[in-house]
């Protein structure tokens, strides 16, 4: 697709639970500096970076796309239904 | 007419679900440049939990307790948001109406449904650190993405309507004066998100969602038959008798009252702004459960309350909040049906909270503006304004005298059970999409019991939709 924000393979990187984050959670730190900050969060957790990435549109097959429509126009149909439900319960109030 | 293929936008990079630590990304040196406000609140809460976690290893209770208060609030807060007014004037109705017995166990049965679905929230959040709406939109592109935004918008507004109708009835039995009510609800709001801080944010809407259990002392004033309690949990009897049609459109009420498509935008978007992890997924699902085990005793509390109307055979049919107060004050006594009333009107300005909040997180994700409660009000001014904005204008509509109020209660919860299917088939999607969920993706029990539930609401929905059209097949 299009180039990654990290091209490094997910299932061969640590996880953030790390010693660097036991090391941090022993004391608080004096200040979150960007580095402390960094430590603690996510690759994609930062602002800036889920701004610079986005998962990108999946195709949909004809079979998908015949459920989203069906859906669709099942919402639609029921809404019509619910109006006319309603109509006919305020009509019977006394 | 719908685009054959969403075109990707070539500014943005391509993500991809990890759990690496943004220290040691590549793009860390010009990420440290970039931090806001909300990513540093964020690392202080982060920093909380993981220092929770080393102090939890072993036996240790008090730390492994104190780790699971610094993670539960978003699955506690949607489903005792999702106890709002509708919703507990829904159960009141059916124990008025069908005193104890099938109800019961069903309503129970539709928590574990909504357990079963909102988990699948927490995942997607953590692992994507993305809301819900913000994934609709990049995955399926605009024109879907837009659909499942109005039936968020029209849900989320007729609902929050009916919030500030439950806040209105509830002090309306204290003398309160709908002006009042309504406007100091509004000032409730405005307090809770003032603070600039999720974490705060968070806690002070779970300390005001726990007055929820006032349902609870009124259920007990009302003296229930608690071997019939039993009995029914055991046999799901005695069957509601009467008019199906009517049956129908009260298990409609109690599904729409414990599933609704607020509660996955609102439970994801939480997720992400509490800045929950993947490792802290677990800690989600009993966040997730303990909502679950709360909401649904306080709502079979509500049942409980309003079993003397049954007893006593007085038609609740067309009661509103304060009308059910009223009424029980006879067998509940004053207390009890003080408690009954604030009881309503919590549940209103809890909801009131989380449903606004819910349309402004997807307003942001959506529109691309700041969208977390960790971010001053003049950095995220539109997010605050969205949601301050649409709790404003459903209050207003409330005090606008002869404006069909009864209109709004009896098609909030159907019109949520409506909607629910297509915004299960996104979750659904979502939760299964490998791009997105990395080794998260979703089970095949967990597939089996999405599918089920999702084609069980269209049923639902279908049999009400014969109802109408024949009403007389079904009694109506």
């Amino acid at each position: 697709m299009t180039a990654r924000m990290d091209d490094r393979s997910n299932q061969s990187r640590p996880e953030n639970s790390g010693e660097n984050l036991e090391r941090l959670a022993a004391k608080q730190p004096s200040t979150f500096t960007p580095t402390v900050v960094l430590s603690l969060l996510e690759a994609d957790q930062v602002v800036a970076a889920k701004q610079q990435t986005r998962f990108g549109p999946r195709q949909l097959s004809p079979g998908l796309r015949a459920l989203l429509w069906g859906l669709r126009v099942y919402v639609a149909v029921m809404l019509v239904l619910v109006v006319i439900s309603v109509m006919r319960a305020l009509h019977a109030a006394p | 007419m719908e685009p054959s293929a969403p075109t990707p936008n070539p500014e943005y990079r391509h993500a991809q679900p990890t759990t690496e630590s943004a220290a040691a990304s590549p793009a860390a040196e010009n990420l440290a440049h970039l931090l806001t406000h909300e990513d540093v609140d964020r690392a202080r809460d982060r920093w909380q939990v993981a220092r929770a976690r080393v102090r939890s290893r072993g036996a240790n209770l008090l730390g492994r307790t104190r780790l699971l208060w610094l993670l539960i609030g978003p699955g506690i807060l949607v489903f005792l948001g999702e106890n709002d007014a509708p919703s507990m004037l829904s159960y009141s109705a059916t124990g008025a109406r069908f005193g104890i017995g099938f109800f019961i166990p069903f309503v129970v049965l539709t928590f574990l449904v909504g357990f079963i679905v909102q988990e699948m929230t927490v995942r997607l959040g953590a692992v994507t650190h993305r809301g819900h709406a913000e994934l609709i939109f990049d995955r399926f592109g605009k024109f879907w993405g837009f659909f499942a935004m109005g039936d968020l918008v029209i849900g989320n507004f007729l609902t929050l309507v009916t919030e500030f109708i439950g806040v209105r009835a509830g002090l309306g039995f204290f003398g309160v004066r709908p002006g009042v009510a309504v406007g100091g609800a509004l000032v409730i709001v405005l307090g809770a998100i003032t603070t600039g801080r999720y974490w705060t944010w968070e806690r002070i809407t779970l300390g005001l969602a726990i007055f929820n259990g006032l349902f609870v002392p009124a259920a007990i004033l009302a003296h229930p038959d608690w071997f019939a309690l039993g009995h029914a949990f055991l046999t799901w009897t005695p069957l509601p008798t009467g008019s199906h049609y009517d049956i129908l459109i009260l298990m409609l009420a109690d599904i729409g009252a414990t599933v609704t498509p607020w509660m996955l935008f609102f439970q994801q978007s939480a997720v992400v702004d509490k800045g929950m992890q993947p490792r802290d997924i677990s800690a989600g699902r009993t966040d997730t459960f303990l909502g679950v085990l709360l909401a649904s005793l306080f709502a079979i509390a509500a049942v409980l309350a309003t079993t003397p109307l049954f007893h006593h055979g007085i038609s609740a049919d067309n009661f509103q909040a304060a009308q059910f107060a009223e009424a029980l004050e006879p067998w509940i006594g004053h207390i009890g049906a003080s408690l009954f009333a604030l009881g309503i009107f919590e549940a209103g300005i809890v909801a009131a909270i989380t449903i606004s909040t819910s349309s402004a997180y997807a307003f942001g994700e959506v529109f691309g503006t700041s969208h977390s409660l960790n971010r001053p009000l003049r950095e995220a001014w539109p997010f605050y304004l969205t949601l301050l904005g649409s709790a404003a204008a459903a209050a207003a509509l409330v005090l606008i005298p002869h404006f069909p109020l009864e209109f709004v209660v009896l098609t909030v919860n159907v019109i949520a059970v409506l909607a629910m299917p297509p915004a299960l088939a996104f979750l659904l999607l979502l939760v299964n999409d490998r791009e997105v969920m990395g080794e998260y993706v979703n089970g095949i029990w967990g597939n089996i019991a999405g599918v089920v539930v999702t084609v069980l609401l269209v049923f639902a929905g279908l049999g009400f939709g014969l109802a109408t059209i024949f009403p007389h097949w079904l009694g109506g």
